[in-house]
């Protein structure tokens, strides 16, 4: 269906699908052709052409389940392909493990670091090269200081942030001087300024003619540093060309199912917000490990965005108010009540429920299925059922959300390890919501996840503040907090810089305040 | 803190001292127990626990474990003993056995790395049937009258009053250990044990790394096997029963991670010498020797749970330590200053808006 699309990109193509170069600086560092790939009945790449020239940098984009992950794996050698074939400058190779494919220079950053945790971030970096210890350490010095980013050596991998472990995979990835690179949707954990390098750093690769296929659900970024576009839509390539032929529109059309012209985006509507009631959620100089005196409230109804930049103690103040941390001074309410301190299972009773930035670890049980995950929430208390489990209303909740959230399964008993990112998410905030809190904290719901599932999450979060909900919206995503909040605050440096009205959220402000002006 | 990490980081280093604080308490209750051939006698008497245990390590190495070694060591041992018995000579012996050993650890490697069995419980399978196997071989008998001067062999001094064994055993974990923490493929196994993933995405063959380190498992207790022979002279169907429990524990000891990637094989050297002196100890202080699979279970028990203490701790006091670094009071307002007229050009773009939102 990508074929019929009525922009024909493809026309303007200037290497044809065929394969036959027509343009005039013909030489293609690699060449993907006629890519197919099934898991059991499921065809997930149903015929790939892909070219990549030197110095190109082709932002990859699709939603979740459009085949992105599966055909860079395919190039990576740690799938292989059912069908096609794959040539490196123009020569057919055979890529049948990760170890041919860097011995065509061929390096993937994958989207969740891949570290050794016990060893040090020198280690991690130069593990798996041929060359004499003292020339690695040289080469890693100077890549280090080519691109400007600090980072200490002798520190263990697994005391690394998430931000700071992408940052030693991209390292590994350029000291292997690379001529294909792939990159992982590098920046989805990366800070501002440290986006900013990346994208110094990718210039600078383009210029030394090394081909770069940029994985992204940031459509801005798009635009900011890449030479083409190519967008898959259920194992096709929907449309595919130069940056300069497209528009944001286009992306967003590319990505949507056809059917999508029908959906009307919701305008937030001003909800009827009483702000002299109570505030259901308080917090009273709230201090703990990675943020200092806090205070913040939310009212009934209310979504209150929390802006700020990666590590600037948002999550842990989550964490914390959900009692996995220690409390080191100040008071949390939840309607009234005090729930300082107190265990993750009280601060649950109590009304408050969270849905973690970290879903992979901290979010799913992932070998359950489907309804499991959906009810394991009200396992603690006896809503299922005093002593064995009521199966039948465990079904009819999960469905409920799975129904209202559009998540895509094959049936509540699908093991949700399975899923795409943003079917994923969908199901943790659906259990998070499904013990009928007061008051939700939503840290990142929308990271990783595709435009169509961002928006059905939205969607989901509208409604459930008509019902009387309030949400706490944690979000890296200025865009999020404009289209979603209420009021907003903003963290630096683990304190509370800032707090905005409706109309004063825009991305400026949010930005200023999230540097700490 | 600091003193939580550096234990945790020296922990070959602390059970040296912990080995020789145990020689000190025992000397001071008995002093008969400190003069040089005793300590001595303690080393020599570890050379196959070292070996045994050096080979576990291997295979702890890279996230896995392996308990048949006990069986694997009295296979080989029954084996070798008979054809030494019966006239075979010592090289060939030898070499059957070592190949025991490398089958052993082929079979092994196959259940667990290719077919992805859990390890524990594939290799105490295997450990059952390799027993099943000795008694099948033996019919129960004991097999002696092995030739004199190879169990003479074992009682004679290279270095001291260390034996000629334990000096080529040492001599070896030193070739091993600078093996692993020196070459490039040295460290593939400790790569593959912490993140197998990860390995395999720069390149390192995990499934190979992972046959190899069981081979030599395999190989390790082999020759644990033929020197068990030479030291104790006869082989019961029931030797090397017990050697996974105190070569598992001496990796422990010695400062290797059960959940792999950590560790030298030095330490696991070190630790087979307490394992081996328990006994000993336990004469020299006056009790029974019967104490001491007890008390080896009992280390091992103490051991792993304040690892996994001193671990949990550490990261932990790591973490808050990393976010109180975060909170400050104020900006330094000119690294800010630049920080966002770096990031003003991106936010500023007429696209630098997400689309996508329906």
């Amino acid at each position: 269906m990508g074929e019929t699309f009525d922009i024909d990109i493809d026309a303007t193509d200037p290497k044809s699908p065929e394969g036959k170069d027509v343009c005039e600086q013909c030489d293609t560092l690699l060449s993907v052709r006629g890519i197919r790939k099934s898991f059991g009945s499921n065809e997930v790449l149903k015929g790939i052409n892909l070219d990549l020239a030197p110095g190109e940098v082709i932002s990859l984009i699709g939603g979740n389940g459009s085949g992105k992950s599966t055909l860079m794996k395919i190039i990576m050698g740690i799938y292989s392909a059912d069908e096609g074939e794959i040539s490196i400058d123009r020569q057919k190779v055979d890529i049948s493990n990760p170890k041919a494919a860097l011995a065509h220079s061929i390096y993937m950053v994958p989207q969740e670091p891949m570290l050794f945790p016990n060893m040090t971030v020198r280690e991690n970096i130069t593990i798996g090269f041929e060359a004499p210890k003292a020339e690695l350490n040289k080469m890693l010095e100077d890549t280090m200081k080519e691109i400007g980013w600090e980072l200490d050596l002798d520190r263990k991998a697994m005391t690394l942030s998430i931000a700071e472990q992408g940052m030693v995979e991209i390292l590994r990835g350029l000291m292997r001087h690379s001529e294909i690179l792939i990159l992982d949707e590098p920046t989805s954990a990366l800070t501002f300024d440290e986006v900013q390098s990346l994208f110094k750093v990718v210039q600078e690769l383009k210029q030394k003619n090394i081909g770069i296929i940029y994985i992204t659900h940031r459509l801005a970024e798009v635009f900011e540093i890449s030479t083409s576009i190519g967008i898959l839509r259920d194992g096709v390539m929907a449309m595919r060309g130069k940056v300069e032929d497209f528009t944001r529109e286009d992306l967003v059309r590319g990505l949507l199912p056809p059917d999508a012209a029908e959906i009307k985006k919701e305008i937030a509507e001003s909800a009827n917000i009483d702000y002299d009631a109570e505030p259901i959620f308080e917090l009273a100089e709230f201090t703990g490990y990675g943020f200092a005196d806090v205070n913040l409230n939310i009212y009934p109804g209310e979504i209150v965005g929390l802006a700020g930049i990666v590590g600037a103690g948002r999550s842990e103040m989550a964490t914390t108010i959900y009692g996995m941390d220690k409390v080191l001074g100040g008071k949390v309410f939840v309607d009234g009540k005090d729930i300082t301190g107190k265990s993750t299972k009280d601060v649950i009773a109590a009304g408050l429920s969270y849905v973690p930035e970290d879903r992979f670890n901290d979010g799913l049980f992932r070998i359950r299925d489907v309804a499991e995950n959906t009810t394991s929430s009200l396992l603690a208390n006896s809503s299922l059922g005093k002593l064995l489990l009521n199966r039948k209303e465990e079904d009819r909740v999960s469905q409920n959300y799975v129904d209202n959230f559009r998540t895509k399964v094959t049936g509540l008993d699908q093991e949700v390890g399975g899923l795409s990112g943003g079917n994923q998410q969908k199901i943790v905030i659906g259990r998070a919501f499904s013990v009928a809190p007061k008051v939700v904290i939503l840290d990142e719901p929308t990271r990783g996840i595709d435009a169509a599932a961002r928006g059905d999450v939205y969607a989901v979060l509208q409604e459930l503040r008509k019902q009387g909900v309030s949400i706490l919206l944690i979000s890296s995503d200025m865009e999020e907090i404009i289209e979603l909040a209420d009021r907003a605050f903003t963290m630096y440096q683990g304190r509370i810089n800032h707090e905005f009205k409706k109309e004063e959220i825009t991305q400026d402000n949010l930005m200023s305040a999230a540097f700490g002006l | 803190m600091d003193l939580v990490k550096r234990l945790l980081k020296a922990r070959g280093l602390s059970s040296l001292a912990f080995l020789i604080a145990l020689f000190i308490i025992v000397g001071a209750m008995n002093p008969a127990f400190l003069t040089p051939a005793t300590i001595a006698a303690c080393f020599n008497t570890s050379v196959v626990y070292t070996l045994v245990a050096v080979g576990v390590a291997f295979t702890l190495f890279i996230g896995e474990i392996d308990v048949s070694v006990g069986s694997n060591l009295g296979l080989v041992a029954v084996v070798v003993g008979s054809m030494l018995r019966d006239g075979t000579p010592l090289p060939v012996a030898c070499l059957v056995g070592i190949l025991i050993g490398v089958a052993i650890g082929l079979v092994n490697a196959w259940g667990v790395a290719v077919m992805k069995a859990p390890s524990l419980i594939f290799t105490l399978g295997t450990n059952g049937v390799l027993r099943g196997i000795v008694y099948v071989y033996t019919n129960g008998q004991w097999v002696e009258n092995l030739p004199k001067e190879f169990k003479d062999f074992s009682a004679v001094t290279g270095i001291g009053d260390f034996t000629v064994y334990y000096c080529a055993v040492i001599a070896l974990v030193i070739l091993i250990h600078f093996a692993l923490t020196q070459t490039r493929r040295g460290r593939w196994f400790a790569a593959v044990g912490d993140n197998a993933n990860g390995a395999t995405l720069v390149g390192i063959p995990a499934l190979q790394t992972k046959i190899l380190a069981y081979v030599i498992c395999g190989v390790m207790a082999a020759i644990g096997g033929i020197i068990f022979c030479s030291r104790i002279g006869f082989v019961t169907p029931m030797s090397g029963n017990g050697y996974e429990m105190k070569a598992i524990a001496a990796c422990v000891l010695g400062g290797v991670s059960l959940l792999g990637g950590v560790g030298s094989v030095l330490g696991a050297a070190v630790g087979s010498v307490i394992m081996a002196s328990i006994s000993y100890l336990l004469v020299f202080m006056g009790f029974s020797s019967n104490y001491d699979n007890a008390i080896t279970g009992v280390i091992l028990i103490v051991i792993v749970v304040v690892d996994a203490l001193l671990q949990h701790r550490s990261i932990v006091q790591n973490r808050h330590a990393r976010l109180n670094a975060r909170v400050s009071p104020k900006a330094t307002s000119e690294v800010l200053a630049e920080q966002i007229a770096d990031f003003g050009e991106a936010a500023m773009s007429p696209l630098g808006k997400k689309g996508g939102v329906r």
